[in-house]
């Protein structure tokens, strides 16, 4: 017995040991082959691809997750290189993840990230894209936010658009026949609904649709949104005396008194699966949601801008939600590059990205049709010239995160506006205070 | 010959030992002086050479400027009271009831320490969709006031809900140990308690407690420290939510590294947080040991 367990012991050592080794062989082939792929890289020739390599792709948009998977499947076939796609998103926090992923060691060739000074931390890993084939057709404004010191750090995914979509069936239902645009008539319309026995609107508690989008309604109706950023962040304007934002906490009363009950429990999943199915008549979202609409039923929708007051004056915001960063560090560049010139300029990259993705092209040269990129598209295409834009963004990483926080106090009635407001500014000097 | 011998020995301690000390000591000893040299920094954690020495200034700003991580540090010891008393209590009186001759005996052990073989991270899913799905169902069919609350909607439903699933989960495991103690116990000594006339709750304080103690030493200090340590559970069920409300020292101290991008600060507080640990930990297993008898 005590033999069989020695010799046990030994075998199991000898394997432990022999799996060292292989790993070691492994390593040193891979670094054996990184010369060569830069020598590859140097030559240009990017277009005859080897079959050996495999791209990272970390990223977090999960309405697409199948879709991509199913492109990086087809992109594998045309040229032999492996594209592995990794998604966070949704219920996650996907900054965190990444920077985890990271700091781990990994470096993924293709990763997402926002503007502005969510970018920064990524600076030294964020390839210049403006020597790129397709850079010249980037709408302007999407470019905006990835725009360094006259580079292009990142390729924008997408154009997308928030305000308020609603159900056109349950609007008839309940006898609405002029679509509200102020405040007051968002409210009538609201009350109507409740009267014919349906929730007016579906809301959540996912920091990030009350953090990044509800604030940012506040902050892009600014007269000049920037100045009242940097006010805010140096401690010279507050939010609480600010009349912008004395008007939007009235839309946001009139949005949480109106939503499903349970919206302190509503993830981002339910609430778009609420609006989908009939429950609810109005949602507070982007067009992002057309998919996972799609999924439960074909509804009729259309999309209203957000009135913060009665001035008739009210818009949707639009923006690049993400941007495909191409990681310097990372061991395949130059095949990222060329998967990413791929996505935008192949017949099948772009069929992906407007049938499958439903995405509205951030580039001119990519002209989708609408039923290509639904009914949601449409309506923020449309919308789109006079919409307002995407200002989150501005503030570094945590801020947003902090806002989520104060707003999901304030919905579940914990803390009252000015106790909001106090939150707010203090969520951006626990960050931007050295 | 001697010199053999002792070489001998030298090489016992090596093959034995030896594989265990190279993998703590990169898995726990390196990171943890590492961790120890970044909490003097000023570092977002993405590249190594980026790190800048600014000395005391993370303690310094802890102690003077940082609400969250008092609010949290303060969560966690209410959290740590309510489930070491109340997994404690539970195991035990499991522990006491499994271990008298009843039918399915065997069936209830097994039943009861389950819970422990599924990761904390998706145990919390699977109790997020039990508390905001199943609870609602159950709350609308019944009526019933206690299931139509918005569960982990609230900071008190959030720090209750975390309460009930953190010691459904770790009950089971402290069962069995108390379950193994219990049946340690000699069984002339319970014969004898018997003879004089003792009662069951008789035997079981007098005779039974006492000699259990080394068990409830341990299943203190696990309870504990996994309840101070608590991460996984708060990550997937509450998030911290809602707000801050329910934001556990670990999971304030991955908020700061990761999401706000300060890891010399998170590795500050990471520093603070081990040291309370210990201090906690070791007064309580130094307080128990002295109520230890021999049997």
């Amino acid at each position: 017995m005590k033999k069989l367990s020695i010799l046990l012991a030994a075998a199991i050592l000898t394997l432990t040991a022999a799996g060292c080794g292989n790993n070691g062989n492994n390593s040193g082939s891979e670094a054996t082959n990184k010369p060569a792929e830069s020598a590859n890289a140097t030559t240009e020739a990017t277009t005859t691809p080897k079959k050996n390599v495999t791209i990272k792709v970390f990223q977090f948009k999960v309405e697409i997750a199948d879709a991509l998977n199913r492109m990086a499947e087809e992109y594998e076939k045309e040229t032999g290189v492996k594209v592995e796609v990794e998604t966070h998103g949704g219920g996650e926090d996907y900054n965190a993840l990444l920077k985890a992923e990271i700091a781990s060691g990994s470096e993924p060739e293709i990763f997402n990230s926002e503007g502005y000074a969510a970018l920064e931390a990524y600076y030294d890993r964020a390839t210049d894209l403006s020597g790129e084939a397709w850079a010249k057709d980037v709408i302007p404004a999407a470019a905006g936010p990835a725009q360094v010191d006259g580079k292009l750090l990142g390729m924008p995914m997408n154009i997308e658009g928030y305000g308020i979509f609603y159900n056109k069936d349950l609007f008839e239902k309940a006898g609405i026949t002029t679509l509200p645009k102020t405040l007051t008539e968002l409210e009538a319309a609201a009350k109507q609904l409740q009267a014919a026995g349906i929730t007016p609107f579906s809301t959540t508690n996912e920091w990030w649709s009350i953090g990044h989008h509800t604030i940012n309604v506040g902050l892009a109706e600014q007269p000049d949104p920037i100045a009242f950023i940097n006010g805010t962040k140096d401690g010279s304007t507050n939010f609480k005396d600010n009349d912008v934002f004395k008007k939007w906490i009235n839309y946001v009363d009139v949005v949480f008194k109106y939503s499903q009950k349970d919206k302190l429990t509503t993830d981002y999943a339910t609430q778009v699966a609420n609006f989908a199915s009939g429950k609810a008549a109005m949602i507070q979202q982007g067009n992002w949601i057309q998919g996972d609409v799609d999924k439960v039923a074909k509804l009729n929708v259309g999309l209203l801008p957000i009135p913060i007051d009665d001035s008739g004056n009210a818009h949707i915001y639009t923006g690049p939600a993400n941007f495909w960063i191409v990681n310097s560090k990372s061991k395949n560049a130059e095949e990222a590059k060329a998967f990413l010139n791929w996505m935008v300029t192949s017949e099948t990259g772009k069929t992906y990205l407007t049938k499958e993705f439903k995405f509205i092209p951030a580039l001119t040269s990519i002209k989708p049709t609408a039923d290509e990129i639904g009914q949601m598209g449409v309506a923020v295409s449309e919308q789109a010239a006079t919409a307002g834009g995407w200002h989150w963004g501005r503030y570094p990483d945590g801020v947003p995160q902090g806002w989520g926080a104060a707003m999901q106090e304030y919905q579940g009635g914990s803390i009252d506006k000015d106790q909001l407001f106090d939150k707010l500014e203090k969520a951006i000097q626990e960050i931007v205070s050295k | 010959m001697n010199l053999r011998k002792r070489s001998n020995e030298w090489m016992q301690q090596l093959v034995f030992v030896g594989p265990g000390m190279i993998v703590f000591t990169i898995i726990v000893l390196i990171p943890f002086l590492l961790g120890f040299y970044f909490s003097f920094t000023e570092w977002n954690g993405l590249d190594l050479d980026k790190a800048k020495w600014i000395g005391m200034d993370n303690i310094h700003r802890i102690f003077t400027n940082d609400d969250k991580f008092w609010a949290a540090f303060k969560f966690t010891l209410k959290f740590t009271v309510v489930t070491v008393v109340v997994t404690n209590i539970l195991a035990l009186l499991l522990g006491l009831l499994l271990t008298r001759p009843m039918r399915g005996r065997n069936t209830l052990r097994t039943i009861f320490f389950l819970p422990n073989m599924i990761g904390g991270i998706l145990l919390g899913y699977i109790w997020q969709f039990i508390f905001t799905k199943g609870f609602k169902t159950i709350g609308e069919m019944t009526g019933w006031h206690f299931f139509e609350l918005p569960w982990l909607g609230t900071p008190e439903t959030g720090f209750w809900g975390l309460v009930i699933v953190f010691v459904w989960q770790t009950t089971g495991y402290m069962m069995v140990i108390y379950i193994a103690a219990i049946v340690g116990v000699p069984k002339d000594l319970m014969e004898a308690a018997t003879i004089d006339g003792a009662t069951y709750f008789q035997t079981v304080r007098k005779v039974i407690m006492p000699l259990v103690m080394p068990a409830i030493t341990v299943c203190l200090f696990l309870t504990t420290s996994g309840a101070f340590k608590m991460f996984d559970l708060n990550l997937s069920l509450t998030k911290g939510g809602p707000g801050t409300s329910t934001q556990s020292l670990a999971y304030n101290i991955y908020a700061e590294a990761l999401v706000n991008n300060r890891y010399g600060l998170g590795t500050a507080k990471a520093m603070l947080f081990f040291f309370a640990v210990s201090i906690i930990a070791v007064t309580q297993v130094w307080l128990t040991k002295r109520k230890e008898v021999e049997a």
